[in-house]
């Protein structure tokens, strides 16, 4: 069951296992330049408003309705990222429990490109695994080297989806999760009591403006590659016979621009997000996050093959990033695998 | 309202007992708060600090937010905004499930409806 708790989705299997709890939030940030270069991770500026599409029938297109889930408000000059949190990965009495979640643009995977599945795929991992996985901030484009999720009209040409379809047909985003079996995750809680005991013994021993071009009269948007961002996408360490296909949760988030939400909400969406320069230059951190211990999926030649917004503006004599300078980032904070308490990637302004 | 100083301190210590980084100093700077507020806070000598504040000592500890805010005697702005917009019917729910077992109470709990697509 998918609930939606302070601006997240809060996925449960309480069916599965009491513990089988995974929250799902969708973080602001900057849009990093789409330029040459690769940056590091950008801050979180607080969650985007969700809510259920059904709460605005009258407003929201019959399609939405038709395809449930949630939508959300999204300027054009900022950016989004998924941040995947167990509520009981803080408390090292327990093992949070691991769930592998499939993440989509459009109905195009954001980790193999390919079109929208309902199984899990081993061959080409199309998931992610949590608490592994704390973060996706775009398309996996290269080992180790991602393209932001930027929001851009559907229809425009834009989109991962339309780059690679050649149909702009869906939009929004599109999540899956599954959790791990009850019977592999009690395998690995007795795994994880072994070793920690080992480890004792041994030691006894010795955290809009809208552009106006191209507007469509469509509400929906899709997402599109930005700029380039160093961040690995783990491989799955456990077989694919271990999690759960029995019981699964998915949801369609659906993406509209700021003055669609004031319309179909009534209310106004945050201020935009403040531009790369603005934040480099005021001295603000951004973000590294190394697993030195798990190994990283390659890109994805698909989506390798995608135009970032930059290219494809540049292509059609657009003028979609009014704001693109490059910035170097001097105050990069690092993490290393599995986050400790206070490591988060959130910043106030 | 003094249970909520000691809830927090009793949270704190059960973390710091595997985790360093859970000293009142460390817990405090990661709040946004001085040490010497977060120690008097937790003997209770102080009143339990602002809603913002519950909230990021919710998300340090692991804890639930509405929980502790109902420890320090308060009630969040969203949930009062909620009852406000419609007071005569969350006023009228809250009533009808106040005595209601928890398993009973989560069957009312909304999820995220799933279409087709």
């Amino acid at each position: 069951m998918i609930e939606l708790k302070g601006n997240s989705l809060v996925i449960r299997f309480p069916e599965v296992h009491p513990q089988a709890e995974l929250r799902v939030e969708f973080q602001r940030t900057l849009r990093i330049p789409d330029d040459d270069k690769t940056y590091p991770l950008p801050p979180g500026l607080g969650k985007f408003a969700l809510e259920h599409v059904d709460d605005h029938a009258a407003g929201v297109p019959p399609h939405w309705l038709e395809r449930g889930g949630v939508m959300l408000p999204m300027y054009q000059a900022e950016a989004m990222w998924l941040r995947f949190a167990s509520p009981g990965a803080w408390n090292r009495s327990k093992l949070p429990y691991p769930f592998a979640i499939k993440v989509a643009a459009g109905k195009q995977c954001a980790v193999t490109g390919e079109s929208w599945r309902n199984e899990l795929h081993r061959d080409q991992q199309d998931y992610m695994v949590a608490p592994d996985q704390p973060w996706l901030d775009g398309f996996c484009i290269e080992k180790g080297v991602i393209r932001q999720f930027v929001a851009m009209p559907l229809g425009a040409g834009y989109s991962a989806e339309e780059q690679l379809t050649g149909k702009a047909e869906h939009g929004g985003l599109q999540i899956a999760v599954y959790p791990m079996k009850r019977e592999s995750y009690e395998r690995l809680c007795k795994k994880q009591r072994t070793i920690s005991d080992m480890v004792k013994d041994c030691c006894l021993a010795s955290a809009e403006p809208t552009f106006g071009f191209h507007r469509k009269r469509s509400a929906d948007m899709g997402l599109a590659p930005g700029g380039r961002m160093r961040q690995e996408i783990y491989d799955d360490p456990y077989e694919l016979g271990d999690w759960d296909l029995e019981n699964s949760s998915r949801c369609f988030v659906h993406l509209c621009n700021s003055l669609v939400w004031q319309s179909i909400t009534g209310s106004l969406p945050p201020h935009p997000a403040p531009t790369a320069k603005q934040y480099t230059t005021a001295g603000l951190p951004w973000y590294d996050y190394y697993d030195e211990r798990a190994t990283a999926v390659d890109g994805a030649a698909k989506l390798a093959g995608l135009k970032s917004v930059r290219q494809v503006s540049d292509d059609k004599g657009d003028v979609a990033l009014p704001e693109n300078e490059s910035v170097t980032p001097e105050c990069i904070v690092t993490y290393r695998k599995g986050l400790q308490p206070g490591q988060v990637r959130e910043t106030w302004l | 309202m003094s249970n909520f100083g000691t809830y927090i301190r009793q949270a704190r210590e059960t973390h710091r007992a595997k985790d360093a980084s859970f000293s009142v100093r460390q817990l405090a700077a990661r709040v946004g708060i001085e040490p010497s507020y977060l120690s008097k806070i937790e003997r209770s000598e102080q009143p339990p600090p602002s809603q913002q504040t519950i909230e990021r000592l919710a998300e340090a500890l692991g804890e639930d937010a509405d929980v502790l805010l109902a420890l320090a005697g308060k009630v969040s702005d969203e949930l009062q905004e909620i009852i406000r917009r419609r007071p005569k019917l969350f006023g009228e729910l809250i009533r009808q499930l106040k005595d209601a077992p928890d398993h009973a109470v989560l069957r009312v709990v909304r999820e995220v409806r799933d279409g087709e697509w």
